[in-house]
């Protein structure tokens, strides 16, 4: 039975324990110090530091598995604005492009439905970057391999729920069986409707194949930074190999028609045209 | 497509220059084995020369290959699996299928390259001469040929199949154009590399000009469908360094003036460009594909 996490983005308050946790049990590094000189600056600048609200963490990268994202929604006169908070990670696809695109096997489903990256057996091609459309799996300079959320393979394999539904203080990320996360998350949902929240939506019963990591959304999911329609490449690779193919069928006989042999060199520059 | 896809970080000096040495060497090749099929033996001195040019350019490849990945003496679980030590393959990974079908090229280029110097009475090697007939040859290079046009176009096909805006947009064309561009730069370095072994290349000139021509006008409609395709994040292609390298080098130099020089020459009746000009063209053409390479693969991640 697939594992996952169910995200109801309504009850985060923005803390960061998920984040902290998830880097003490990875044994995650801090992000690499960025300091680059501002032409206009006398003084090296930290790039990090990103000036979007609370949001220091930017991005996911090799290091950064979660990330807590902040949007505030404030009109010109600051009356009746809100937050959203949303704690993303890997979503771990059942129709996983990363997966799909992998050459070496180091991307792998395991029994329990998550999608686990091997270190010891990737080589940092790097094609899994891409191929995620989420902006989930990221390169690490430091272990030159991609790395992302193995949805805390070796814990849940061992009878523990992830490290950040464990350390989650609201229960805003909770860890458990698929099934049972959608039982719970449709019920959240009327419940958030009967409220008058609208727009309130759940992300990720159909999306990439269905997510074993879903969330509970406010507002449309671009609003939290996630695509409307993700996209796994690979559905396109059938018919972009077959135009490719056309393509060298058409070159093929080009120069067949080119470097024909013919009876003579006379007027052959004419019959070419057709 | 999606805007928040990450670019892989891929160097223009690694996979930019694996493209464009891939595609003149898998191009080469298929132009030396079609000339070979359909020419009825008078294209001896264009087959020979192609499979000169390809498996030497194809060993340019490995170590740009290598380079580029982030723990590079693993390069081997791209062929084999790193646990059991079986082969290995995803066939819904381009890069996956991509890799052994450059061992199986580069396999049937070092035969024809091998069965080139056997024949030239370059190499006297008793077990390849023994089986140098006709049969074993014809059937490396279709073989091979099929390999390469396969090298030639799932490049594009790796790009096309990924969700970064630009490159997922314009899907399905890039293999398609790729496999044209290594036609046309396999062509150009054919011709060059006849002129430097000093084969005289008057004769062929005609049909590795109508070659061109032809070739050159399904690139410019390849082109055109991926600028369009691209809608709005068709800008990266209109700004800064690679849109200069994409207008300028692939589309002005590279494809629409040797075309048109072509062309020219074609309409006055000459048949035929002055040859300091068809060697011109032949640069043009070579440097044309190298910057289209480039610059898609560098667009597509800014």
């Amino acid at each position: 039975m697939p594992k996952g996490m169910f995200v109801d983005t309504t009850i985060c308050i923005g803390c960061k324990a998920c984040q902290v946790a998830c880097k003490q049990w990875n044994v995650l590094p801090g992000e690499p110090a960025d300091f680059r000189t501002d032409p206009a600056e006398k003084i090296p600048v930290a790039v990090n530091f990103t000036g979007d609200s609370y949001d220091n963490t930017a991005d996911l990268t090799g290091t950064n598995w979660r990330r807590v994202r902040f949007i505030e929604q404030f009109p010109e006169n600051r009356v009746g604005g809100r937050w959203l908070i949303s704690s993303d990670s890997c979503k771990h696809c059942n129709d996983a492009g990363c997966l799909n695109a992998c050459p070496t096997g180091a991307l792998v489903r395991t029994d329990l439905g998550n999608v686990a990256l091997r270190q010891d057996v990737c080589i940092g091609c790097k094609y899994c970057l891409p191929s995620c459309p989420f902006g989930v799996v990221a390169f690490s300079h430091q272990t030159g391999t991609a790395r992302k959320c193995t949805l805390c393979d070796e814990r849940i394999h061992n009878g523990l729920g992830t490290a950040c539904a464990k350390a989650c203080p609201t229960g805003s990320i909770a860890y458990g069986e698929v099934a049972d996360l959608k039982k719970k998350a449709d019920a959240r949902l009327s419940k958030l409707k009967s409220l008058g929240h609208e727009k309130a939506n759940i992300y990720g019963y159909k999306e990439a194949g269905g997510l074993n990591v879903f969330y509970l959304f406010d507002d449309r999911p671009s609003v939290y930074g996630q695509p409307e329609k993700p996209d796994v490449p690979q559905g396109r690779l059938v018919v972009s190999s077959a135009v490719t193919v056309a393509g060298a069928i058409a070159v093929g006989v080009a120069a067949i028609v080119a470097f024909r042999e013919r009876g003579q060199s006379g007027n052959e520059g004419e019959e070419v045209e057709k | 497509m999606s805007p928040v896809a990450h670019a892989p970080g891929w160097e223009w000096f690694y996979i930019g220059l694996y493209f464009f040495f891939g595609g003149v060497s898998a191009g080469a090749y298929i132009i030396g084995t079609l000339a070979e099929f359909f020419g009825g033996g008078r294209h001896r001195g264009i087959s020979r020369t192609a499979f000169y040019i390809a498996f030497p350019t194809l060993l340019l490849t490995p170590p740009l290959l290598v380079g580029d990945l982030g723990q590079p003496l693993r390069f081997w679980h791209l062929l084999f699996d790193a646990r059991s030590g079986f082969p290995y393959l995803n066939l819904s990974s381009p890069l996956s299928v991509g890799s052994w079908a450059l061992v199986l090229y580069g396999a049937m280029a070092f035969l024809s390259f091998m069965d080139n110097l056997v024949a030239e009475g370059k190499l006297d090697f008793a077990p390849f001469a023994r089986a140098y007939v006709r049969v074993p040859r014809k059937v490396f290079a279709a073989v091979g040929s099929a390999a390469g046009f396969f090298i030639a176009g799932y490049t594009g096909v790796l790009l096309n199949v990924t969700s970064r805006p630009l490159w997922a947009l314009t899907d399905p064309f890039v293999g398609a154009l790729f496999v044209a561009s290594a036609g046309s730069t396999g062509a150009a370095a054919i011709y060059l590399v006849m002129k430097w072994r000093r084969i005289h290349p008057r004769p062929e000139l005609e049909e590795f000009e109508r070659f061109e021509r032809i070739v050159k006008i399904l690139e410019i409609a390849l082109a055109v469908a991926i600028v369009i395709g691209a809608g709005k994040f068709a800008g990266v292609l209109f700004r800064g360094p690679y849109a200069v390298m994409f207008w300028v080098g692939a589309i002005l130099l590279g494809t629409l003036v040797p075309l048109a020089s072509n062309w020219y020459a074609y309409r006055s009746g000459r048949h035929l460009r002055s040859e300091p000009v068809a060697v011109l063209m032949a640069y043009l053409v070579l440097l044309g594909g190298l910057l289209l390479r480039i610059s898609l693969l560098q667009a597509g991640q800014l």
